[in-house]
C-alpha cells in the first residue's frame, strides 16, 4: 500500500450562517470559475451550525478576513491511501473502513489529530503539517510513503524526519463521551462531470445559499429529525457532492453520477458540543467498530462536528443491533426518533435521560 | 468530443469512410470531387476530394469517447463512452443485419457512475472492449467488457436491474458485470492494447502508466509519470509508445519502461491529440489546443531508440492544413501521409496530405536525384537540349578532362581547341600563355622575380602581364605619320618604345623584328574571315586604303556582307576637316552600327587626338586589340592609367582576356578568382595557374584550393588516370607538390628499407634506381641489403637474388616483340621491380611473374597452390587490357 502526501497546503475555516452574505462572491468564484481561481482543493460543507470551508492557500487568498470567518490556525496536509493495484476485492467495505486499522488507529495511538474528508472519488486524511514527522514515522512500516512535489511523487525516507520526530508529548487524554445523533434523512454521495457544472449552477447556488429561506420558522424538533447537511468539493478537477434526497430532487437526474445501485446513506453525527481540533481518537472510535463489522462508511469532518455516513441497509447495525455491538463498552440511548450513542472508554454504559 | 471538441475516426476497413463525433455521430464518405456519386450536398475537402454525409446518429448524448469495432463484420459498429461511464454500442448507416442488431443499443454500466475517458477494442479478441473511467473510492477504473456476454443472470444483479429499469427503457440490453476489473481506487485516462500479446493492456492511470496482464490480473508493471494521456503504440514498432501530458510528449520503449526514451520539446499549449502515422515509419503527429498547425516529428532515423545514451535525431516540422483552428485530425489508414482534419468549430473538414520531405543528391556527373515518399526521381542533363542551353560547367570540365585539356604543354594554344574551341575567353587565355621563343627572350627581363633572373634561364619564366611591362616603359618616342597611300599629314601622334613593341607582339599584332608590320596579322585575320577586325587593325595602323580593300574583299567573299561595301564607301570619304558634314554624321550614326569594329573605326576617325574613349572602352572589342591600340596611341601618362582601369575592370568581371594584362601574378589570381566565382571552372584555373611562379602564385591558398578541388573532381568522376596525369603535370611545374614515397621495400632480416638506408635523398622515393632497377645496366647492382648485408630474396622463377636486372629471355612472347621501343624500355624498367603475392608471399621480378601468370593460374613456387593472380583484381585487368591491345 502506498500513502501519498499530496501537494496541497490546506486551511480549515468556518463561515457562520449570517456571515455568508460576505463570502458569496469568492465562493461562487471558487466553485464555478476554477480556471480563474487557481484553487486545486476546495470543499464546502453546510451544516446547521455553519459552513465549513477547506481550501488550499491559493483559494484561501480569496477569502477576506472578517468577524464571520473563523480560521483554524494550522496548515493541514491531505494524505491519500493508494491501494497500488492490488485488486483484492474480497473486502466489500470501502472508504474509512478500509483505512481504519492501517491509518486511523495508529495515528490515534500517537495522538495525532486527524480531519477526515471523504469524497465520491477517495478519502482524504488531513493532518497538521507539524505532525507530519510523527505521521511518517508511525505509518512508514505499513506504507510506502510518497510526497508529491510539483506533480511528481518522490519516496519519503524516515531518516529525513527522524531528527524532527518527537512524540506529541501529550498523555492520552481521557476519551470524552460524545453523543451521537442519527437524523432521519437519507443521503446520497454523487459526482458530476466538471464540464456540466454550469448546467446545475443555479440549482447549486440555490441549495447552497438559499436553503434556509423556506425553512425559516421551522420547529427545532424538525431540525433534529432531518438535519441540513450539504457538501460540495472540487478537488484536483473532481467534483463530489453529498446531499440528502430532498436536495437531490432539485437537481436534474441525468447529470449526477452515482453508483448503479443508487445506494442511500444514513448519517451519524458525532458530538454534542463543538469538538475542536485537538482531540484525537474520535475517528478511530467510530471507524474501529465499523471496520470490525465490515461496514462501509464515509466520514466527513466539519468545523464543529464529525459526520459518518453508513450505508442504509446497515444503519440498523449502528442503531438497532449496534446496541449489542457496544453493549459491553458503550451505552445506547434512544433520543427522540434519532439515536444517541454514548461512547465511553470506561467499559460501562452511561445512559442519558430522555430529552 | 463533448460538443465543442470534435474527433475523427477512420473506418478500419473502408478507406473512404470516416466518422466525425461531436455532439452526434456523422458518417461521411470521401470521394473525388465532381464524381457521379457526389451529389449537390457534397462538402469539398480539398481541390480534388469531397465528402458526402451518409448517416447521422444522435442517439447517444454526453459522448466522451468513441471507438470503432476493428473487425470487418459487423461493419460500422461503434462503442460510445458516455459522461456517466456507460458504454453504449451503436451503429451508423447500417442495413441492420442480424448480428449487428443483437449488439445494437447494448449498454455496459459500471457500478459507480463517473466519466468514461477512453475506449479500446481488443484488436485480436474483438469481443473485448476496454473502458477507462474516472476515479471512484471503491470502484475499478479499467473495466473490460465482453460484448457478447449475456445480460446478468445472477439474482443479485437482477434485483439491481429492477431498480435500474426506471432509467432504462430496455433493461434487457444492460450488462453490469465486466469480464475484468482493474485499477481500483485509481483513474484511467487512456488505454491501448499492446500488439505484443492480446492480453496486455497499457493504461494511462492517474500519475502512472501501467501495463495490465490479463493472464495474471493481480500484477501490473507500472512507471510513475505525469505523461499518461493519449497512450498510443507505434504501428510499425510494437515496443514504441507515445503518451503526453499538457504540452509534452513522451516516447517510451516498453522493453526499457523505467523512463521515457525521449521527450519531445514542450509546446506552450496543452496537447489534445497524438497519433502515429500508420503509413510511414516513425512519423508522429501532434495537435495542441487552439492551434491551426499540426506538428510532425520524424523519428525515421532512429534505428534503435534504446541502447546508446545519445538522443536520436528527430526532425520536427509543422504543417498547416487550413487556416481555421483544428479540432482534431485522423491519419488515413492506407493512403500515404494523408489525413482528414476537422476544424474546432462548424465541422469544417479538410483532406490533407503531408508532403514528404525531399532528400536530394547530385551525382558527380551532373545528374540530380531526389526521393520523395516512396518515389525516386532522376533529372539528367538533357541530351536533346544540346545547343539550346549552355552545358553545365561540370559537364564541360568532364568532357575537357577526357580530351586531355590543359595537358598540351608543347603547343599551349591548342588547349583551347581541346576545350572545344568555342570559348573566346579560353582562346585568348591560351594564346596569351603561349611561350613564344621570342616572348621568352624578351620577357626574361620583365619577369618580376629578380632572383629568378639571376638564377638564369633554368627556371621557368613567368609571364607577368602587359600591365607590368608597360609600367617600366621608358624612352618613348613620338611621331606623326602620314596616312599611308596619301600624303596628307595626320595630327595623330603615335608612340614607340621597346616595351610597347613587345606589348604589340604579345597582342599578336606584329611579329618579331624591329619593324611594325601588321600585314601578316591582317592576312591571318582575312583568312579567318574577320573582315571588320582586319579593317579596323589596318585603319589603326593608319592605312585607310588597306582597310577599304579588306572591306571590299569581305563584301565579295562567300557569304560576305554586302554592307561592308557601304562601310568602305563611308570610310573613303574621310576628311580631317573638323566641322565637316562627314564627321558630324559619322560620329552620330556610328553608334547604330552593329559590329563593334566598324563602330570603333569611325570612333577613331572622328575623335580628337589623345581622346580615344570610344575605342578604348568599347567592351565588345577584344582586349588584345584595345590594348594594342592603347600602346600605339596613348602617351606615357595615359597608358598606365588605362591599363590599371582595364585591369580592374577585367578583374571585376573575371574576364580571362585580362590575363594578357595581369599575367600570372597576384593580380592574375585575383582575376582568376572572380572568373572561378562566375563560372566554377576550377579546371582552367588550375592548369593556368600552375604556369605561374611557384613561389608566389602557386602557393596562393586560392590556387591550392582550385587545384585540390579539381583533383577531387577528377576522383569523383573516377578519372583516376586523368588525376594521376594531372599530378604528374603538376609536379613538373611545381616540384614542391610531388608526394613523398609511400611504399618501401624493407629487408626481411633487419627490417630496414633497402632503398632508404643508402639513399642520400631519402624522401625522393627513387630508391630503386640505385639497385639496377632503373634499366641502366651500367649502374652497380645491389643484391644484398645495404643495412645488414644479407642477400635479398630470390626471384621464384629465375632464382636470382632480387636487385639483379632481369634478362629479357624468359617468357618473351609475341606480344613483347611487337611493342615499340619506348614501351619496351618502360616495361624493362618495370620488369625489374619486386612483386609478390600478398597471400602466399611468393614473388620475384615483376616481368617474370607477369609472364608466368600469362600461362598459369597457380603460384610458380612448387607445392604452393595459391592462385595468386586471381586474387588480384587489377592483375586481371592488366591481362584484359593487354589482350585488347594485342
Amino acid at each position: 500500500m502506498d500513502l501519498h502526501i499530496l501537494d496541497h497546503r490546506l486551511r480549515v475555516t468556518s463561515i457562520c450562517k449570517n456571515g455568508l452574505v460576505n463570502f458569496t462572491h469568492p465562493l461562487i468564484k471558487l466553485i464555478f470559475l476554477r480556471n480563474r481561481a487557481r484553487c486545486k482543493f476546495f470543499s464546502l460543507t453546510e451544516t446547521p451550525e455553519n459552513y465549513t470551508v477547506v481550501l488550499d492557500e491559493e483559494g484561501f487568498k480569496e477569502l477576506q478576513p472578517s468577524e464571520h470567518l473563523l480560521v483554524e490556525s494550522s496548515v493541514w496536509l491531505p494524505l491519500n491511501v493508494v491501494s497500488n493495484g492490488n485488486s483484492s476485492s474480497s473486502s466489500q467495505a470501502v472508504g474509512v473502513t478500509k483505512i481504519a486499522k492501517s491509518v486511523i488507529a495508529p495515528l490515534a495511538q500517537q495522538h495525532v489529530s486527524v480531519f477526515m474528508l471523504s469524497t465520491y472519488q477517495t478519502d482524504f486524511i488531513l493532518v497538521r503539517e507539524k505532525d507530519l514527522a510523527v505521521v511518517i514515522n508511525t505509518l512508514e512500516e505499513e506504507f510506502n510513503i510518497y510526497r508529491e512535489v510539483g506533480g511528481e511523487y518522490s519516496a519519503v525516507l524516515s531518516q529525513h524526519v527522524h531528527n524532527g520526530f518527537q512524540k506529541n508529548g501529550k498523555e492520552a487524554p481521557q476519551l470524552t463521551v460524545h453523543p451521537l445523533l442519527i437524523p432521519q434523512n437519507q443521503f446520497c454521495v454523487m459526482s458530476l462531470d466538471p464540464d456540466t457544472l454550469p448546467a446545475i449552477a443555479t440549482t447549486l447556488i440555490d441549495v447552497l445559499f438559499y436553503s434556509n429561506s423556506p425553512k425559516e420558522g421551522a420547529l427545532p424538533s424538525q431540525d433534529l429529525d432531518c438535519i441540513k447537511f450539504f457538501s460540495f468539493s472540487l478537488i484536483d478537477g473532481y467534483v463530489s457532492l453529498v446531499m440528502d434526497t430532498e436536495a437531490q430532487r432539485q437537481f436534474p437526474a441525468d447529470l449526477l453520477f452515482t453508483s448503479s445501485s443508487r445506494e442511500l446513506w444514513r448519517m451519524v453525527r458525532i458530538g454534542g458540543q463543538p469538538l475542536g481540533f485537538d482531540e484525537c481518537g474520535i475517528v478511530a472510535q467510530i471507524s474501529q467498530p465499523l471496520a470490525d463489522n465490515n461496514i462501509s462508511a464515509y466520514y466527513i469532518s466539519t468545523f464543529s462536528f464529525d459526520h459518518a455516513l453508513v450505508s442504509k441497509p446497515l444503519a440498523a447495525d449502528v442503531t438497532g443491533t449496534g446496541t449489542q455491538l457496544y453493549t459491553t463498552e458503550h451505552g445506547v440511548q434512544n433520543f427522540r426518533r434519532g439515536y444517541v450513542l454514548i461512547l465511553t472508554n470506561r467499559g460501562h454504559c452511561s445512559p442519558l435521560d430522555k430529552g | 468530443m463533448s460538443g465543442s471538441k470534435p474527433d475523427i475516426l477512420w473506418s478500419p476497413h473502408h478507406a473512404d469512410r470516416y466518422v466525425i463525433c461531436d455532439s452526434e455521430l456523422g458518417l461521411y464518405r470521401i470521394g473525388p470531387v465532381g464524381s457521379g456519386e457526389t451529389k449537390a450536398g457534397a462538402l469539398p475537402l480539398s481541390v480534388e476530394t469531397a465528402a458526402t454525409l451518409l448517416a447521422i446518429n444522435s442517439d447517444t448524448p454526453y459522448m466522451k469517447c468513441v471507438a470503432w469495432y476493428p473487425k470487418h463484420e459487423p461493419e460500422c459498429l461503434l462503442a460510445v463512452g458516455q459522461a456517466n461511464g456507460r458504454v453504449v454500442l451503436t451503429s451508423l448507416g447500417q442495413s441492420h443485419n442480424s448480428k449487428c442488431k443483437e449488439l445494437m443499443g447494448k449498454e455496459f454500466v459500471p457500478k459507480h457512475a463517473r466519466q468514461c475517458n477512453t475506449l479500446a477494442w481488443n484488436p485480436v479478441d474483438s469481443n473485448w472492449l476496454a473502458a477507462g473511467l474516472d476515479k471512484h473510492r471503491a470502484d475499478f477504473s479499467v473495466l473490460i467488457w465482453d460484448i457478447s456476454s449475456k445480460f446478468s443472470p445472477e439474482a443479485s444483479v437482477a434485483a439491481e436491474k429492477i431498480r435500474l429499469s426506471s432509467g432504462d427503457t430496455d433493461s434487457g440490453l444492460v450488462v453490469t458485470k465486466p469480464l475484468y476489473e482493474l485499477g481500483q481506487n485509481d483513474a484511467c485516462l487512456s488505454l491501448c492494447w499492446l500488439p505484443r500479446d492480446q492480453k496486455l493492456l497499457l493504461a494511462g492511470m492517474h500519475r502512472n502508466l501501467a501495463i495490465f496482464d490479463l493472464r495474471n490480473t493481480s500484477q501490473k508493471t507500472f512507471v510513475n509519470t505525469k505523461a499518461i494521456q493519449g497512450v498510443t503504440v507505434d504501428p510499425h514498432f510494437p515496443d514504441r509508445v507515445a503518451s503526453f501530458f499538457e504540452g509534452q510528449v513522451a516516447i517510451w520503449d516498453l522493453r526499457k519502461f523505467e523512463k521515457p526514451v525521449l521527450t519531445l520539446t514542450e509546446q506552450p499549449k496543452p496537447l489534445t491529440k497524438v497519433a502515429w502515422c500508420p503509413t510511414r515509419m516513425g512519423l508522429l503527429a501532434t495537435l495542441t489546443r487552439d492551434s491551426n498547425i499540426i506538428r510532425l516529428y520524424d523519428m525515421q532515423h532512429t534505428p534503435t531508440p534504446i541502447g546508446d545514451e545519445t538522443e536520436p535525431t528527430i526532425i520536427e516540422r509543422s504543417v498547416q492544413p487550413s487556416n481555421s483552428l483544428i479540432g482534431s485530425f485522423a491519419w488515413h489508414p492506407t493512403s500515404q501521409n494523408r489525413m482528414v482534419v476537422v476544424s474546432a468549430a462548424n465541422r469544417v473538414m479538410t483532406d490533407f496530405t503531408v508532403f514528404e520531405r525531399i532528400s536530394l543528391a547530385w551525382s558527380s556527373t551532373t545528374s540530380l536525384m531526389w526521393a520523395c515518399g516512396r518515389h525516386l526521381y532522376e533529372c539528367a542533363e538533357g541530351v536533346g537540349g544540346e545547343g539550346t542551353v549552355e552545358k553545365d560547367i561540370a559537364t564541360k570540365m568532364r568532357q575537357r578532362a577526357q580530351s586531355r585539356y590543359g595537358h598540351d604543354t608543347v603547343q599551349v594554344w591548342k588547349n583551347h581547341l581541346l576545350a572545344g574551341g568555342d570559348d573566346p575567353q579560353l582562346k585568348s587565355l591560351w594564346y596569351t600563355l603561349v611561350p613564344f621563343p621570342m616572348q621568352v627572350s624578351l620577357m626574361k627581363q620583365y619577369t618580376e622575380d629578380v632572383e629568378q633572373k639571376q638564377q638564369g634561364s633554368k627556371q621557368a619564366l613567368v609571364y607577368s602581364g602587359i600591365k607590368n611591362i608597360v609600367k617600366s616603359s621608358s624612352g618613348t618616342t613620338e611621331n606623326r605619320r602620314c596616312w599611308s597611300g596619301s600624303d596628307r599629314q595626320t595630327d595623330v601622334p603615335r608612340f614607340h618604345s621597346e616595351e610597347r613593341s613587345l606589348a604589340l607582339r604579345l597582342c599578336g599584332w606584329i611579329n618579331r623584328g624591329p619593324d611594325i608590320n601588321v600585314e601578316p596579322f591582317l592576312r591571318s585575320l582575312e583568312g579567318e574571315g574577320e573582315w571588320e577586325r582586319a579593317a579596323a587593325v589596318a585603319l589603326f595602323n593608319l592605312d585607310i586604303r588597306r582597310a577599304i580593300q579588306i572591306l571590299n574583299k569581305g563584301a565579295s567573299a562567300e557569304r560576305g556582307d554586302l554592307n561592308l561595301n557601304v562601310v568602305a564607301m563611308a570610310l573613303s570619304g574621310y576628311t580631317d576637316e573638323k566641322s565637316s558634314l562627314w564627321r558630324e554624321m559619322c560620329s552620330s550614326l556610328r553608334l547604330q552600327l552593329k559590329n563593334p569594329y566598324l563602330c570603333v573605326m569611325f570612333a577613331f576617325l572622328t575623335s580628337e587626338p589623345g581622346t580615344y574613349d570610344g575605342v578604348l572602352y568599347e567592351s565588345s572589342v577584344a582586349v588584345t586589340d584595345r590594348v594594342a591600340f592603347a600602346c600605339m596611341f596613348l602617351n606615357d601618362a595615359q597608358l598606365p592609367r588605362y591599363m590599371e582601369k582595364l585591369t580592374s575592370e577585367m578583374k571585376e568581371v573575371g574576364n580571362l582576356e585580362g590575363i594578357l594584362l595581369t599575367g600570372l601574378t597576384k593580380d592574375g589570381v585575383d582575376l582568376m578568382e572572380s572568373y572561378v566565382d562566375r563560372t566554377g571552372d576550377v579546371q582552367t584555373a588550375s592548369f593556368c595557374m600552375l604556369k605561374g611562379s611557384p613561389g608566389e602564385v602557386v602557393k596562393d591558398p586560392r590556387v591550392q584550393c582550385w587545384i585540390e578541388n579539381y583533383r577531387n573532381l577528377l576522383d569523383a568522376w573516377r578519372f583516376w588516370h586523368k588525376r594521376a596525369e594531372f599530378d604528374i603535370h603538376r609536379s613538373k611545374l611545381d616540384p614542391s607538390s610531388k608526394p613523398l614515397a609511400q611504399v618501401f621495400v624493407s629487408c626481411n632480416f633487419c627490417g630496414k628499407s633497402i632503398s632508404y638506408s643508402c639513399s642520400a635523398m631519402p624522401h625522393q622515393g627513387r630508391g630503386f634506381s640505385q639497385y639496377g632497377v632503373s634499366g641502366s645496366p651500367t649502374k652497380s647492382k645491389v643484391t644484398s641489403c645495404p643495412g645488414c648485408r644479407k642477400p635479398l630474396p630470390r626471384c621464384a622463377l629465375c632464382l636470382m637474388n632480387m636487385g639483379t636486372p632481369v634478362s629479357n629471355c624468359p617468357g618473351t612472347g609475341k606480344s613483347d616483340e611487337k611493342v615499340d621501343l619506348t614501351r619496351e624500355n618502360k616495361l624493362a624498367q618495370f620488369n625489374n621491380w619486386f612483386t609478390w603475392c600478398h597471400n602466399c608471399r611468393h614473388g620475384g621480378h615483376a616481368g617474370h611473374i607477369l609472364s608466368w601468370f600469362r600461362d598459369h593460374t597457380e603460384c610458380p613456387v612448387s607445392a604452393c597452390t595459391c592462385k595468386c593472380m586471381q586474387l588480384d583484381t587489377t592483375g586481371n585487368l592488366v591481362f584484359l587490357s593487354r589482350s585488347q591491345s594485342d
